[in-house]
């Protein structure tokens, strides 16, 4: 029998089974966009060192299950144009691509397919993507991230640590509309209905507006046009047995940078207060110690809000526990 | 007379004309598409050939730089109107065959319908010097030739941009601007003489094809959001509207703005009448007005529609002009008239 | 340049209900009328409607107006001395002149009744000539009769029959039905020097009209008037285009021959 060190066989990107000496591996796909060349690697793993069969996980990445964990070496080597492609390219700094996956705590990057395909998206998920992973991978801190186009939230963002949620400023030609109302009636059945009528033309509440971008999708003028990209960030969302819950929002109409650095301040967040004792610590469990207030004052730490931008000052998380003892 | 010019040649002629003219072009608009990251073309000032944007169609006409989509008719305060003014400038519009064509059909409305002319598309409409721009290819959704707009006549310049080079035909009036930087060549306009696209128009329109089913595909896929109207370089109806404004309710002004046939609540009546519900007879309204109505009206030889084909390349639900003129050529030719519902 | 948009102020001189919903504004104009015309009419900063003359003097007309919408329920609310704004008279009335000394017919529904009153009044003060007049007018119960003063002045001149759809009050002693009724019992006497006018709601005079044929009064001699949005009144705002006809410029007053084609 071999002498396996779990720890580092998971770190490695494989899987503890309910088979002894059997593993998955696990093939990241950030923002879950692959390019097929990378299918015949999988698929040559698969059959010649699995059971022949892929499952496609939840957070978009590639499972190879039925794999010897005698294996594991060589695979590494197979995998590795997978790594170099996936990770080096787009900047993610892997020490030696020959020797599989460097970290497996923090998850992979989920997205929505994006502006590349969607006509609701308000961004290019899969670039943001890959400018999140080049900023947290590899690390063994357990964090989820989801990316999603607009807030239907295809990707499930409200379930992660992190979801970032597409939005666009809608920009007004008053002179352009005609009054049709097709914005308006759609904003109060679909979004939020931020949209009103007065003398004719439009008037926006930016208070109830989600930045959706529906009103420019549905304007037949032009009268609704794209103004700049922002995002909304929510936070600690999360499933688990001990207290699933939706995530909130934590900040509004920002930008790109603001959410890249948020990102990156979560990891000095959860470096400086992760309880060691614990085998894993995962960071919606920290914030619940620490309070929102001072996870806030880390990861907004040289943050620069825009004038649009708003932070929450308070966050009510519902979710659910199925004892007091969690909490006292 | 033609004339040749390098770009950095006919951006003086620009440069000069711009002193007396506002210049609109087909332009290329960074990011303002629909969709998130995409871009727009359409008409906008110009300063230069290179803000031109020559190898793609237009999302929208050129109708509203004369015809604009909201336009104040008057101002009112509690006892008096008056005019809004507009700019000394006159106008040059740089465009294609179909759109020089529609600003004719444009002006049949406008100018010759009925016995009052309609003095504030007049003002602005005799402003307008058209620059046709020669179209290399005709996009996918253009059928132009069927409709006899593919050719211009009377134009104050014709456009050709080749490479690094500008040929342009100019008339009299402009013949001064264009002299002074350009070399003397023969130019002759060359216009697209055939489309991926053909159809055939009946002549006759039996008022029976009103009840025929072919409309009736249309109450279902159309959802009646006027993209079709609104990007036509013919369409020509508009609403009024009378504001006020916030601070004084005893001030504001009448406007006019651009209706479509295709949205609710263009035949509406106060008292509760209204026609057309069903979209499949909007479809129809929309149709026949564009290639049997106006040319019936007017004895033109000419139907309204410029077969500019912006109203497919816009509809949402993928509804096709040129194959309801198709399905409807086919309802008029077969004799028996089978569809017809009782 | 002419504005042919511009409207001109008129001082209301009279208003006068005739219903709790349907008032007649007589406004001080010297602008010379056909019966059947229509103004556009506005209050400016409320909005713009197409309102049928329903009579006119040498300095005066008159619009029976109802209070259906945002701008009649503005003007509802005017007193004599305050203005209106029109413009017009846009449109062709009904041909007098080809009707003298016929028999003439009125059949009208409702607010139908306003566009033909001046032909009614006209036959009183016998500016106009006909063989005789028939008015056949319904309306939806007798609160919704209109110029009731005015009728009881008609029934001395010639032969009006009233009808109303149904009675709530109990104590109606006239006809109750649909106007088709009293079309299919109209005296006609010389058929093909009978000329009819109907007007009123859609349905009313499709029906009407039936009814009409079926009395054998030939098309030509039936005449009705459309009512349609209309934003223009002169033929630039295409609303009330059907087909290849303007109403605003063609209409709003058609000979059923050129009618019965029109399909909306």
């Amino acid at each position: 029998m071999l002498d396996i060190n779990n720890k580092k066989l998971i770190k490695n990107g494989y899987r503890i089974t309910n088979k002894r000496q059997i593993t998955a591996l696990r093939i990241r796909v950030p923002g879950g966009s692959l390019d097929v060349k990378y299918f015949d690697i999988i698929k040559d793993i698969a059959q010649k060192y699995g059971n022949g069969k892929v499952h496609i996980t939840t957070r978009q990445g590639f499972e190879i299950p039925g794999i010897p964990m005698a294996k594991i070496s060589e695979i590494n080597e197979i995998i590795h144009p997978i790594l170099i492609g996936m990770e080096s390219e787009i900047g993610v700094s892997i020490h030696n691509p020959k020797t599989g996956y460097p970290a497996a705590g923090t998850r992979n990057i989920s997205a929505c397919i994006g502006n590349n395909v969607c006509p609701f998206a308000n961004y290019n998920t899969t670039e943001l993507s890959k400018k999140i992973e080049k900023l947290i991978y590899p690390h063994d801190f357990h964090v989820k991230i989801a990316l999603t186009g607009c807030p239907n939230d295809c990707i499930k963002a409200h379930m992660q640590d992190i979801g970032v949620i597409g939005m666009v400023l809608p920009m007004y030609d008053s002179n352009r509309c005609i009054g049709c109302q097709a914005c308006v009636k759609n904003c109060q059945k679909v979004a939020t209905g931020a949209l009103t009528i007065v003398n004719y033309k439009v008037k926006r509440d930016h208070l109830r507006c989600i930045g959706c971008g529906e009103c420019i999708l549905k304007c037949p003028v032009l009268a609704w046009t794209r103004g700049e990209k922002y995002y909304r960030m929510v936070v600690m969302g999360r499933t688990g047995k001990k207290n699933p819950r939706i995530a909130q929002t934590f900040m509004e109409w920002v930008d790109e940078t603001a959410i890249l650095k948020v990102i990156e301040n979560l990891y000095h967040y959860i470096d400086q207060f992760i309880d060691r004792s614990l085998p894993k610590e995962h960071v919606g469990y920290i914030v619940d110690r620490t309070g929102i207030q001072v996870f806030k004052d880390y990861v907004l730490k040289d943050v620069y809000i825009g004038s649009l931008s708003k932070i929450a000052n308070y966050m009510s998380f519902s979710g659910y526990g199925h004892e007091k003892s969690n909490y006292f | 007379m033609g004339y040749s010019f390098n770009i950095s040649t006919f951006n003086n002629v620009l440069r000069e004309l711009s002193a007396d003219y506002i210049i609109y072009a087909p332009v290329k608009i960074f990011n303002k598409g629909v969709f998130s990251d995409t871009d727009l073309v359409t008409y906008g000032q110009i300063k230069t050939l290179e803000d031109i944007e020559f190898e793609e169609k237009s999302h929208f006409s050129s109708k509203e730089i004369f015809f604009p989509i909201t336009q104040t008719l008057f101002y009112f305060t509690e006892d008096a109107f008056s005019l809004p003014k507009i700019s000394p400038k006159k106008i040059i519009i740089f465009c294609r065959p179909c759109d020089a064509n529609g600003i004719q059909r444009l002006d049949q409305i406008f100018l010759k319908n009925g016995d009052l002319m309609d003095n504030y598309y007049n003002e602005l409409r005799k402003k307008v010097h058209l620059f046709v721009l020669e179209c290399k290819y005709s996009f996918d959704t253009c059928f132009c030739v069927s409709m006899g707009a593919n050719k211009v006549d009377r134009y104050s310049a014709f456009i050709r941009r080749a490479g690094d080079t500008v040929l342009c035909d100019v008339s009299v009036d402009f013949e001064d601007r264009f002299s002074k930087y350009g070399t003397y060549v023969n130019m002759t306009p060359v216009f697209i003489e055939s489309n991926d696209i053909k159809v055939d128009i009946p002549e006759k329109i039996p008022k029976s094809i009103f009840y025929h089913k072919l409309w009736d595909e249309y109450s279902e896929r159309c959802i009646a959001c006027g993209r079709c109207n609104v990007v036509c370089p013919t369409c020509s109806c508009f609403t009024m509207q009378d504001i006020f404004y916030e601070d004084n309710p005893y001030c504001g002004e009448r406007r006019r703005v651009w209706a479509s046939c295709m949205i609710d609540g263009f035949t509406d009546m106060a008292g509760g009448n209204s026609f057309r519900k069903n979209k499949g007879e909007r479809m129809r309204f929309r149709l026949l007005h564009k290639i049997h109505d106006f040319k019936q009206k007017f004895g033109s030889n000419h139907h309204m529609c410029v077969g500019c084909g912006r109203c497919s390349d816009v509809c949402p639900e993928n509804i096709s002009f040129t194959a309801c003129i198709q399905k409807l050529n086919q309802a008029v030719q077969s004799s028996d008239q089978r569809g017809l519902k009782s | 340049m002419n504005n042919p948009y511009l409207p001109v102020k008129a001082k209301i001189i009279n208003v006068k209900p005739q219903t709790e919903i349907d008032y007649t504004f007589r406004l001080e104009t010297a602008i010379k009328v056909a019966s059947g015309q229509f103004f556009e009419v506005s209050i400016p900063n409320v909005g713009e409607a197409p309102i049928s003359v329903s009579d006119f003097g040498d300095d005066w007309i008159e619009m029976t107006i109802r209070n259906v919408g945002k701008l009649t329920n503005v003007i509802h609310k005017l007193k004599p001395g305050s203005h209106l704004f029109i413009r017009g008279p846009y449109g062709n009335g009904f041909p007098i002149q080809q009707m003298s000394d016929k028999d003439l017919i009125i059949a009208v529904g409702g607010t139908g009744l306003a566009p033909v009153k001046s032909i009614l009044s006209q036959y009183c003060k016998k500016t106009i000539h006909l063989k005789s007049l028939t008015l056949l007018t319904g309306f939806k119960s007798p609160a919704d009769i209109l110029f009731r003063e005015e009728i009881e002045e008609w029934r001395k001149e010639f032969c009006v029959e009233l009808t109303v759809d149904k009675d709530d009050t109990k104590n109606w002693t006239g006809n109750i039905g649909l106007i088709t009724g009293l079309i299919s019992k109209v005296s006609i006497s010389d058929i093909t020097n009978t000329q009819v006018i109907t007007v009123g709601p859609p349905i009313m005079m499709k029906f009407s009209v039936i009814e009409f044929l079926n009395r054998k009064i030939a098309k030509e001699n039936i005449w009705v008037s459309f009512e349609r949005k209309m934003c223009c009144g002169i033929g630039k705002c295409g609303h009330c285009k059907i087909d290849n006809t303007y109403i605003c410029l063609d209409g709003p007053v058609f000979n059923y021959y050129v009618a019965q084609n029109l399909i909306d």
